[in-house]
């Protein structure tokens, strides 16, 4: 069927299997490859993607659910204001590891960036708790939003 | 404090570095494995569905191969693939590559296999507890008096079990292979630690069919901890395989559900230490050590981590009389491989459990108890090494400095008397040495290369990868800031065996130890050599010279020597140190372990870029507490787990305080750092719990349905 969404912006309509995982759609049909496969079970929160303004992990939605909606990528947040304070801030602390969670990280940081921005550690380990990190321990991954919830609060 | 940005950071976030899912051939099919799902058999007969159209799928099996179906490893005894008996659930039998994923996967899921099944060993107490299970290989570190113990010396006995620890790195295993057939060559792509040893694995699997094999890695290298040590070389022998058989590149990601099932794993451990202490001077005057790995179905690279381990069995405690003897078992799993620590986790988990067991036996402080028995200078290691500083004794001092452990741990103790649940404090420490072991670096004898190009930029070509733990920012910088040179005139190149001299694999803690230090020495030669005091203006006033490519090699120190056969010597020049403190909150209605707060002090040298030394400290203690308490792997009568929904990795929720300092860092040598910080955190926890309940556990992880039962014995007792 087709299917007709707004992505990172733009309207796009797309001809696939209304099944097609949305992680798969995305790196298959829109070559959009932020977007990352950690575990296929909706639990490490690398294939994290915006849904109609929500955290969602694209490995266990289907394409149909993006039909009429919108949808954001990394691609899409790193070109946003919000998105670009985030990547510097996890850039000044030197918080990236192997870096695959982190496109996933980028997208739920920065909806709780728009829409809370309280620099509270509990409520940002809460907004992570979808997200796997193997690497780091998390806290320099905290460090830095709250830095960027800081500074964003500031401009 | 000394941290330039990583140089990788930017495109990570914004999603365009590539990691291996990213590449892409023109006309290339994807590849999966079929693998047995029997313990132990005899395959009888293969069954594919009515719709298999051989046209359609490329299909290897062992018969395919034209050169050896064994994976080179230290012990070459596991084939690529399965002929007609399967040792263990996992075992690879066929490799099938389809141009479309989804039908492949599909495909795979319809194959029926029929077995004459075998008796099979799949408990890790079963395998470990048979004394007659063991491969009959042996490592015994003998540093007895041949005196019998004082009458007056205190016997405690204790046997500690811990079980597979899975490394989780974020990107499953994949990679890619292109052959070419007028050139006879494989161009091998992956997300991989070691280039040089997929290149050996993927020559060993074509023999003389094969004029070259390169091996590159992808951009990205999504985590590995040791899991893409060896296990690449089956994958890319694979892979190659199919690439060569249809004449098309291929690409095999592993879905995690396969992944997690079939891959390497930490080795499960069972070790008994005997100790005779003095009442008197509560020093340990006597240790036996047996030290017992189950390595899986085959041996693979499981000698080097039992060398390892029986290395580090008495961890940072000086006894002078002690016998170490270390096995390895078979069982009918998946061969288990490196993992960050090496055999040292478990070395330590039950080492510093026993040092609780035998302070609680007379009644001191743990602390104290330590103090008296450490590793200091002038002291010997069970190998004869003297040990020429403070440095652990400094680490400890500092911890319970810090983290106010005589006074918390005596507030707690009334703070018990009142409440339900209860609050716990443990402590303990750790060493790792650096590099490999014995005279493994004399054997690698590591190259490196460097090019300087007319505009004065350097491109630096090692072997050595970074999967994330900034070994290229760290090694780079190591370059410039030998010579004062831009930051930004300095580059790793990606790890190529075409181009890139072997500086051997990316493990062992030896990145920057070795390495590191082997490029900051090429850096101040070329200097010397030249006689520039600023490159830039060198290069512009000899530009006739450049480009031009300087090389070294590893100069081991003759000083340091290591006897393989009867284990005496230096096994590592360098240790780095640690101690640690962790408070606990024990919930008695739910027998879950809360760790509040982790105090860990490391000497690690100079520290070379203090935010990613950070970063990895707390990212590597977090695995070890989690080792402690959550990540459980094979549960009898459920069968090893088969994702991240029932492997309980740490999330934002669960990680605790993580307070990490490094001490000694005006030190001149960077040492290893990679895999200390997952050596020693875990039985600090165990330590905590007894403190807070007075349960002593001998095994780990300590979940509630381990602690349950023990609680009700302890309160009905």
């Amino acid at each position: 069927m087709i299917v007709k969404f707004n992505l990172n912006t733009k309207p796009v309509e797309v001809d696939t299997n209304p099944m097609k995982r949305l992680v798969d759609l995305l790196r298959e049909d829109f070559n959009l490859l932020g977007t990352k496969e950690g575990c296929g079970e909706g639990e490490c929160g690398a294939c994290t993607i915006l849904l109609n303004g929500k955290p969602t992990a694209s490995c266990i939605t289907n394409a149909i659910h993006a039909h009429g909606g919108t949808l954001i990528t990394v691609e899409g947040v790193a070109e946003t204001p919000e998105g670009k304070l985030l990547i510097d801030c996890f850039d000044a602390t030197n918080a990236v590891q192997c870096g695959f969670c982190f496109p996933g990280f980028l997208v739920s940081s920065y909806h709780y960036l728009l829409n809370d921005g309280e620099p509270n550690l509990n409520k940002i380990k809460y907004a992570l708790s979808g997200n796997i990190c193997r690497c780091t321990g998390y806290h320099k991954i905290f460090d830095s939003i709250i830095l960027a919830c800081e500074r964003n609060k500031v401009k | 404090m000394n941290s330039p940005r990583k140089f990788d950071s930017i495109p990570k976030l914004r999603g365009i570095w590539k990691y291996l899912d990213d590449y892409s051939l023109p006309g290339m099919l994807h590849g999966q494995l079929l693998y047995s799902t029997c313990h132990h058999g005899i395959i009888e007969r293969i069954t594919f569905p009515d719709y298999y159209d051989p046209d359609e799928f490329t299909i290897v099996s062992a018969k395919d191969i034209p050169g050896t179906n064994i994976v080179p490893e230290p012990v070459c005894d596991q084939p690529f693939l399965a002929e007609k008996e399967v040792m263990h659930y996992g075992q690879v039998i066929l490799g099938i590559a389809h141009p479309d994923r989804r039908i492949l996967i599909k495909f795979i899921k319809d194959i029926r296999i029929k077995y004459k099944e075998l008796p099979a060993l799949i408990d890790v107490k079963e395998c470990l507890d048979n004394e007659e299970n063991h491969f009959g290989r042996e490592i015994t570190i003998d540093h007895s008096t041949d005196e019998l113990p004082d009458r007056n010396w205190i016997q405690n006995k204790s046997t500690f079990y811990t079980q597979h620890h899975e490394q989780a790195y974020l990107e499953p295993q994949g990679i890619i292979a292109d052959y070419n057939p007028g050139m006879r060559s494989m161009f091998i792509r992956g997300t991989l630690q070691c280039p040089f040893f997929v290149k050996s694995g993927v020559e060993a699997i074509f023999g003389n069919s094969m004029n070259e094999v390169i091996v590159e890695t992808s951009e990205g290298i999504g985590g590995a901890f040791g899991g893409k040590e060896d296990f690449p070389s089956l994958l890319a022998g694979i892979t190659a395989l199919l690439s060569f058989k249809s004449g098309k590149p291929v690409k095999t990601v592993l879905q995690r559900s396969d992944d997690i099932k079939i891959t390497t794993k930490r080795h499960p451990s069972r070790i008994t230490i005997e100790t005779h202490t003095d009442p008197k001077t509560q020093k340990i005057m006597r240790c036996r050590v047996d030290y017992r790995l189950d390595a899986g179905a085959y041996q693979t690279l499981s000698p080097v981590v039992l060398a390892r381990g029986v290395l580090h069995a008495t961890g940072g405690y000086f006894i002078p009389d002690t016998v170490i003897r270390g096995r390895l078992f078979r069982s009918n799993t998946p061969s288990n491989g490196a993992f960050r620590g090496f055999g040292v986790p478990q070395a330590l988990a039950a080492m510093e459990s026993h040092i609780d067991r035998i302070a609680e036996n007379f009644q001191v402080n743990p602390a104290e108890f330590r103090k008296s028995n450490l590793l200091t200078k002038g002291k010997e290691l069970p190998t004869t090494q003297m040990i020429k500083e403070n440095n652990l004794s400094d680490c400890l001092e500092r911890v319970l400095e810090k983290s106010d452990y005589h006074r918390k741990k005596t507030e707690f103790e009334k703070w018990n008397r009142t409440h339900k649940d209860k609050k716990g404090i443990g402590i303990s420490i750790g060493l790792h040495g650096g590099g490999f072991t014995g005279n493994g670096e004399k054997v690698l004898n590591s190259e490196i290369k460097i090019v300087i190009d007319r505009n004065a930029d350097v491109e630096i070509f090692v072997a050595n990868t970074d999967m994330g733990q900034g070994a290229h920012t760290t090694l780079s910088q190591m370059f410039y800031e030998s010579l004062d040179h831009p930051s930004n005139k300095c580059r790793i190149v990606l790890p190529n065996t075409s181009k890139t001299p072997n500086s051997g694999p990316t493990v062992a803690s030896r990145t920057i130890y070795i390495i590191g230090n082997l490029i900051r020495k090429l850096a101040l030669d070329v200097k010397a050599e030249l006689g520039f005091n600023n490159l830039q203006e060198y290069v512009s006033s000899h530009i006739g010279e450049f480009p031009r490519e300087f090389r070294d090699k590893f100069t081991p120190d003759p000083s340091v020597d290591f006897d393989e056969d009867s284990y005496q010597g230096t096994a590592y020049k360098d240790f780095s140190w640690a101690a640690t403190v962790t408070e606990i909150l024990f919930h008695k209605d739910t027998y879950h372990i809360e760790v509040i707060k982790s105090w860990s002090v490391l000497d690690i040298g100079k520290v070379v870029n203090h935010a990613i030394a950070t970063g990895q400290a707390q990212g590597g203690i977090l695995q070890g507490l989690a080792y402690a308490t959550s990540e459980y792997f094979y549960k009898p009568g459920f069968g090893r787990l088969t994702g991240f929904t029932d492997y309980a990795l740490p999330t934002a929720m669960d990680v605790p305080e993580i307070d990490v300092e490094f001490i000694h860092t005006d030190s001149n040598i960077p040492k290893g750092l990679g895999e200390l910080p997952m050596d020693f955190p875990a039985p600090s926890v165990r330590n905590a719990l007894h403190n807070a309940t007075g349960i002593l556990i001998d095994e780990l992880p300590l979940i509630p349905e381990r602690i349950q039962p023990l609680w009700s014995e302890n309160r009905d007792s």
